[in-house]
């Protein structure tokens, strides 16, 4: 059946064997090309202004080059090499995340020397990111967790809490179509959730934090000059 | 050579008259009646899971709010992601209500309210469930050689479709209603030589009902 159906074909026999040759390269091309890994970089603009109650504190934000200029690459073996990039994304996310989080808020470039103006510095860390592709976990997901670590300090450098935030964000690879680039995609998609998460959760966690509460109170009871 | 062409056609033939049959039904219950007015908005969200896999597939939660701003009587709808920009964090994976009646309280807050005032709201479709597939037979094999290439062989996959929309009214903070889209539908893929598919869009046919039926019972309520 299968000889009865290439002698009906009217492509010369050489023009056949190149186009079957061209074919199998790219399905060569194309299998490699999906195991070379991604370069991504979140989309700062994407990390919007939380909406709740500000908090009634001037805060000094402090980024340290470590968290500002923050790169994770990693080599997996018949994966490819991968990159995520978040440093470029987080001086608007902590922008953005003080906006909606306290009354006023400052760029401090020195944490010792914070200026009269703030009432606590807050200083964040990447500790620790990990991220998952489908092929490791069996699933459809691309998963990126982020562990963050914030300091809480006083304008004279006496520290007023310290704690871990881990982050998750996670994007379906069914949700690219078949000419898409699923795994710039998917996995830029998931960083980028993991930022919000970050965000989200650091919005709801900050206030409710025994050290943070205690502090907000003595705040309040300072006079205002 | 002849009869290998006419059995080619005739297999064709066959699988597309049986591979893009979908079978969809679709359901309401109202509770209270509906309507728009100018400035008036929706906004179709998906259920967002905690756990993986828990969640309303994107594309058909995007699928139904496309659908449901265009073609005849079309109704304003604010993108899922616009929708939840403005509203951060409070539809982020971690923090989104999980069940569609967690929402009055947390609409009721009052920096809720009045941003959702702003964005001009007026109906929230919560849309839950998923398309699985659910059977599988057949085999197929393929064959590389330097000088063809080819399969042979005949597969078929079924995919279920449930989903269930409920709508709810930002003015009043309660339900108004649900709506709810069934659809089953039967692939096949047979392969004289080349693979032949006929993939029956089951959950193209979910959505498709599904915001038609939404689109009536938000105008005509």
């Amino acid at each position: 059946m299968q000889q009865g159906l290439i002698q009906q074909s009217r492509i010369p026999s050489r023009w056949r064997r190149r186009l079957l040759r061209a074919s199998l390269l790219g399905l060569v091309a194309g299998t490699l090309l999906g195991c070379a890994g991604a370069d991504v970089a979140p989309e700062p603009t994407l990390l919007p202004v939380p909406l709740v109650e500000r908090l009634p504190v001037t805060m000094g934000i402090h980024l340290p080059i470590a968290i500002s200029e923050f790169v994770h690459e990693e080599e997996l073996p018949n994966n490819g090499r991968w990159r995520i990039e978040l440093g470029s994304a987080q001086q608007l996310m902590f922008e953005n995340l003080a906006s909606g989080l306290f009354i006023a808020h400052a760029a401090v470039a020195d944490p010792a020397a914070p200026g009269p103006e703030v009432d606590g510095i807050l200083v964040p860390n990447i500790e620790q990111l990990q991220f998952a592709i489908p092929s490791q976990t069996r699933t459809d997901f691309f998963e990126v967790w982020i562990k963050y670590q914030f300091r809480l300090l006083r304008p004279d450098g006496s520290m007023i809490a310290e704690w871990p935030l881990q982050a998750y964000g996670r994007a379906n690879r069914r949700n690219y179509g078949f000419m898409e680039d699923t795994q710039n995609g998917a996995l830029q998609a998931a960083a980028q959730l993991a930022l919000r998460d970050a965000m989200a959760f650091f919005s709801f966690k900050f206030p409710r934090l025994p050290a943070v509460t205690t502090w907000l109170q003595e705040v309040a009871q300072q006079p205002k000059g | 050579m002849h009869s290998h062409r006419l059995l080619t056609l005739t297999l064709i033939a066959l699988t597309s008259a049986l591979g893009g049959c979908v079978t969809a039904t679709v359901q309401q219950v109202r509770e209270a009646a509906t309507g728009m007015s100018e400035g008036d908005s929706v906004v179709v969200l998906g259920r967002a899971g905690k756990a993986r896999g828990a969640e309303t597939e994107e594309d058909f939660v995007t699928c139904v709010g496309r659908n449901m701003g265009a073609g005849s009587d079309p109704i304003p709808v604010i993108s899922e992601q616009e929708f939840k920009d403005a509203l951060f964090p409070w539809f982020e994976p971690r923090i989104a209500p999980v069940a569609a009646r967690e929402l009055p309280e947390l609409l009721a807050q009052p920096l809720m309210s009045e941003r959702l005032q702003d964005i001009g709201l007026r109906y929230l479709i919560w849309v839950d469930g998923s398309t699985q597939r659910t059977d599988e037979t057949g085999s197929m094999s393929c064959t590389v050689t330097p000088g063809a290439a080819g399969c042979f062989g005949f597969l078929s996959w079924e995919h279920d479709s449930s989903y269930e929309a409920s709508v709810w009214d930002i003015h009043t903070g309660r339900p108004v209603g649900k709506v709810s889209s069934d659809a089953t539908g039967t692939s096949y893929m047979p392969a004289v030589v080349v693979p032949l598919p006929f993939v029956a869009r089951v959950r193209t046919q979910a959505c498709n009902t599904l915001a038609g039926q939404l689109k009536t019972f938000i105008i005509e309520g």
